[in-house]
């Protein structure tokens, strides 16, 4: 049993002429959350189509479990594409165990699994025999959610699973994500919610115009980005920032700002200027957040958003 | 396994649906108002007599035409209302008359010339002339009374003018195998309802399995799907599911029929009616040629639907799929006319038409059964050839989103790897 659930080893695939992932090598270890990040048009659901093996790639091999990424070895992944289809005017019980057929469970099996996951994702039972096009938007997110689990997989695979989301079906979602990982299931997302991703994912990579920028655990790489950031949260106007001397980025969201600082550079100083200029409620030199490491990677020159 | 829970998934839905439901029940109703309805109409209704003057330019014919033309009777009624002719000379007369057909005093007005006895001739003037029926009985009404003017002048007595221009009554009877049976047009009929529920059922059905694909596409299950099974499985499993509703339709309506001609027959023959006869053979094949039309064309309408994002994309792709068809269907009267002639053979041995020419011929005159079995061989190869095609533009077509691909482009999709 080895403990990589998932392992890209030189992936590449193009579309007629431009390439959508070039010589890409991702692991994900097993029982853990992965975050798989990258603005839009990096890659990402070319990358997942791909262990999903709906796409072929190009070169490069790709291994579930262990094994070749084949038929039999997406059975054991559940797959949430970013784009959420069912059945609209199919009865919610018939979609999820139709779906769950599609995985090889019998529908006698997904029949008796079916009541103890729309509970766990708080989907009351009057809605089983109803259609799903009369279901609110969010009962059909967690419909959806069931269709993707109910045949139980090592591996789940979201796209942004996040998305669209209300805090209280977020926070749902948060808390079976993280008690699929403690029966020792493996979850994938991307996301573009840097905060999600920071906050309950274990390991994640980065990737743009389909190479990777850099990956390995959170900790990991927000340490490897050293503790150069300041986080200020201030009353006044922050345009200024990028002006002071030994600051490399700003983030300003207006009464908070990340800035990114010149190796060399004197925080005490910084602390100085901008006190003259506006009210200091917060000042603190932190790692960056992914969100700024995210921004700065892409941008770089040549960067896909700069 | 996962093939079958595609296709009963596919055939559960459809068949518990209320169209389809309303489309079994109703759907031999319309067919039987659109085919029927409107040639009783037009064998009953006939909408008012003609008004019309006989001008004659012979000198004694007037007379005769003019009463052989009062006695014409459609269902009892009068159908000629003779005018007194305007009087003067010819030219004189000729310009009364045609100003009164102009301002529709008339409806028209008839010359004889004056040679018209000897040479058989008249001309009829109105503002209608493609009334054909009409134009039939007028015609029949001048001969017949200058045939009786002939024979009087002949010397034969008026009272045998009567018996000597008797018509002619022509029945037709069918021969075949099981026997003979009289038909007043209704196998004609009986064949012209089975085309057209072959066209509408093939049309209706292809364009079926095309939403669904292209539901799917909009609502992206597709994603999901072919993230737990092949491309091709699915196609199949579509193909096969909507297929199997088609086919229970097909059967229900099939069975209706027999019922209705078990039942029916003895009904009809209380009331003195023959209905046309239906072969066992010919309701095996319509099953047949239902299926092989459903496959030959839902293969295609199945690759529309892939290639494009919404119903509305697809029209002016369908168009193509729907010309051969259509063109087919066009080719009926010929075929119906003379469904054993070189034309005919080729035209249902070609597979786009097969479905439907060669069904025909089946329904009029059974063609030799190698011809049958040729056609069916062949549109079956056509069937695995557009399947083949159809599954691999579908593989690509279903996850490709955004600009409509060219007809060029979804044919270039066959070839790719």
């Amino acid at each position: 049993m080895t403990d990589v659930a998932i392992r890209l080893e030189g992936v590449t695939k193009g579309y007629s002429g431009h390439s959508a992932v070039s010589g890409l090598s991702l692991s994900v270890p097993r029982a853990s959350v992965f975050g798989l990040l990258g603005p839009n048009g990096a890659g990402k659901t070319t990358t997942l189509r791909m262990v999903m093996n709906v796409l072929a790639p190009d070169s490069g091999t790709i291994e579930i479990l262990g094994r070749p990424a084949d038929g039999a070895a997406r059975d054991r992944i559940g797959y949430m594409p970013e784009e959420r289809g069912l059945y609209p005017r199919m009865i919610l019980e018939d979609a999820l165990l139709f779906f769950a057929e599609m995985k090889g469970t019998s529908r006698h099996e997904a029949r008796r699994r079916l009541p103890g996951w729309m509970e766990r994702v708080g989907l009351d039972d009057k809605w089983r025999r109803r259609r799903l096009n009369e279901l609110s938007k969010g009962m059909q997110q967690k419909a959806q959610f069931i269709a993707t689990v109910l045949h139980e997989p090592e591996i789940l695979i979201l796209d942004e699973p996040m998305s669209g989301l209300d805090p209280v079906a977020a926070d749902v979602m948060r808390l079976v994500l993280l008690e699929l990982r403690r029966e020792g299931r493996t979850v994938v997302l991307s996301s573009h919610q840097m905060e999600t991703v920071e906050k309950l994912c274990d390991s994640m990579a980065l990737i743009d115009r389909g190479e990777k920028l850099l990956d390995g655990s959170v900790s990991d790489v927000k340490r490897r980005f050293g503790s150069n950031c300041l986080a200020i949260a201030f009353d006044g106007d922050g345009a200024f920032f990028g002006a002071l001397p030994g600051v490399e980025r700003v983030t300003d969201h207006g009464q908070f700002a990340e800035l990114r600082l010149a190796p060399g550079a004197d925080p005490q100083q910084i602390l100085r200027l901008v006190t003259e200029r506006v009210r200091v409620r917060r000042f603190e030199i932190v790692e960056p957040s992914l969100h700024a490491i995210f921004v700065e990677q892409v941008t770089r020159p040549g960067g896909a958003t700069a | 396994m996962r093939l079958f829970a595609i296709v009963r998934r596919e055939y559960v839905e459809r068949v518990r649906s209320k169209a389809f439901l309303i489309g079994t029940l109703l759907g031999p109703l319309f067919m039987t108002a659109f085919t029927v309805v409107p040639s009783a109409l037009m064998a009953t209704q006939r909408g008012k007599p003609l008004r019309i003057a006989v001008l004659d330019a012979a000198g004694g014919l007037g007379a005769p035409v003019e009463h052989a033309l009062r006695e014409r009777r459609v269902l009892g009624e009068p159908r000629f209302v003779v005018e007194a002719a305007a009087v003067g000379t010819t030219d004189a007369a000729r310009t009364a008359l045609r100003a009164a057909v102009l301002d529709g005093r008339l409806d028209g007005y008839l010359y004889l010339p004056p040679d018209a006895l000897a040479r058989s001739e008249s001309e009829y003037y109105g503002r209608t002339v493609s009334n054909v029926m009409d134009l039939g009985l007028m015609s029949q009404a001048v001969e017949d009374a200058l045939i009786a003017v002939r024979l009087t002048g002949a010397g034969v007595p008026e009272d045998r003018l009567s018996g000597l221009l008797r018509r002619l009554d022509l029945r037709t009877i069918r021969l075949s195998d099981t026997g003979e049976r009289e038909d007043k047009g209704g196998s004609f009929l009986l064949s012209m309802i089975l085309l057209i529920a072959l066209y509408s059922t093939v049309a209706m059905w292809g364009g079926a399995l095309m939403n669904g694909v292209i539901e799917e596409k909009t609502n992206r299950v597709v994603e999901v799907m072919v993230s737990s099974v092949s491309p091709v499985q699915l196609f199949a499993g579509k193909l096969l599911g909507v297929g199997a509703v088609g086919l229970t339709q097909f059967l229900v309506w099939v069975s209706c029929v027999v019922a209705l001609s078990f039942f029916g027959a003895h009904a009809a023959s209380a009331s003195g009616l023959k209905l046309p006869e239906l072969q066992p053979v010919v309701l095996v094949l319509f099953v047949v040629f239902f299926l092989l039309g459903y496959f030959l064309y839902g293969a295609l309408y199945a690759a529309v639907g892939a290639a494009v994002n919404s119903q509305q994309e697809a029209q002016s792709l369908v168009f193509p799929v729907l010309m051969p068809l259509i063109v087919g269907f066009m080719f009926f009267p010929m075929v119906l006319s003379s469904p054993d002639s070189t034309l005919s053979t080729v035209l249902s041995l070609v597979p786009f038409w097969t479905p439907l020419l060669m069904f025909l011929r089946v329904s009029a005159l059974m063609p030799p059964a190698w011809q049958v079995a040729a056609s069916i061989l062949l549109t079956l190869a056509t069937i695995v050839l557009f399947n083949w095609g159809a599954a691999r533009i579908y593989r690509v077509g279903i996850l490709m989103y955004g600009k409509r691909p060219t007809l060029p482009e979804i044919l270039r999709w066959v070839g790719r790897a």
